[in-house]
């Protein structure tokens, strides 16, 4: 069969085959293949470890006082990372506080008050508050001097 | 036998690798890694974060706040002179933070925590849902 033939003396096939626009498309892939990596080495989805801190509601505080274990914590001393605490009148370390947590008595065992003075490390007080949840106790309070 | 017809008849055209199917999922992936991202902006110093056993999980979110050795407290990378500063930008922005992390290092002092969540607290109890979370080291 005679191939049909355009005005420029081509085949269709031809015609057609010049025609195809080429992009190049190697450079584009590369730079979006290195984008992806970036997001990708860059996004963490692992969530945020923490400990939640529950807000009293609005309004004035309670003027009850609260029951509930009182722990008092003394500004460390000089070149020291923990400062004295005193659970009960007495002087406790971090391992005792545990037991002594667990076999306290019943009706102040729902809470944990946390006197502590302003220099105490953020550490020591995050290491109570995990032994205390760990004990099983939920509510967590932090004793403040009221401020006009 | 079937396959060989198959090869011979492709021979003689140009290979040619399937682009295009590739592209649509490599861009697919661009764009769920752009919109996820959430772009770490560290503090002016460097914060180390106590350890502890217990702990619950909070997303990953813009506006952390954080709390040096030295007592200074800063907003993701801008660093807040006063509290007073820390509680205008945070009602500038407490709209936009449901939770707010608390990042204080190791050895930073219980009262500036306590200054903070106090101010944060002021804040934080008019609008339902919000909290206050104290980061803890990842391991």
């Amino acid at each position: 069969m005679p191939e049909a033939r355009g005005p420029s003396g081509m085949t269709r096939q031809a015609a057609r085959e010049r025609k195809k626009p080429k992009l190049d498309m190697a450079p584009m892939i590369d730079i979006v293949f290195l984008l992806l990596i970036f997001f990708m080495v860059s996004t963490s989805f692992a969530p945020m470890p923490g400990i939640r801190v529950q807000l009293p509601p609005p309004g004035k505080p309670n003027p009850n006082k609260p029951k509930g274990l009182i722990v008092r914590i003394a500004n460390p001393e000089p070149g020291q990372l923990e400062g004295t605490m005193i659970l009960d009148d007495e002087i406790v370390g971090l391992n005792e506080m545990f037991t002594q947590f667990i076999h306290a008595k019943e009706e102040i065992k729902n809470m944990l008050i946390i006197q502590s003075e302003r220099d105490v490390l953020h550490e020591q007080i995050i290491h109570i508050m995990d032994i205390a949840k760990q004990a099983g106790i939920d509510k967590i309070g932090f004793a403040v001097v009221a401020r006009e | 036998m079937a396959m060989q017809f198959k090869r011979t008849k492709h021979k003689g055209r140009e290979q040619s690798l399937m682009m295009e199917p590739m592209i649509d999922c490599v861009f697919l992936l661009l764009i769920f890694f752009m919109v996820s991202a959430v772009m770490r902006t560290p503090p002016p110093f460097t914060v180390t974060l106590p350890e502890s056993a217990t702990r619950h999980e909070f997303p990953r979110k813009k506006f952390n706040l954080f709390i040096s050795t030295d007592g200074r407290v800063s907003f993701d990378d801008l660093e807040m002179m006063t509290l007073d500063h820390m509680e205008l930008f945070l009602s500038a922005h407490e709209n936009q933070i449901t939770t707010l992390i608390i990042k204080a290092d190791r050895r930073a002092k219980h009262g500036v925590v306590i200054d903070v969540m106090e101010r944060a607290k002021r804040r934080f109890s008019r609008i339902e849902g919000q909290e206050i979370a104290l980061a803890v080291a990842e391991n």
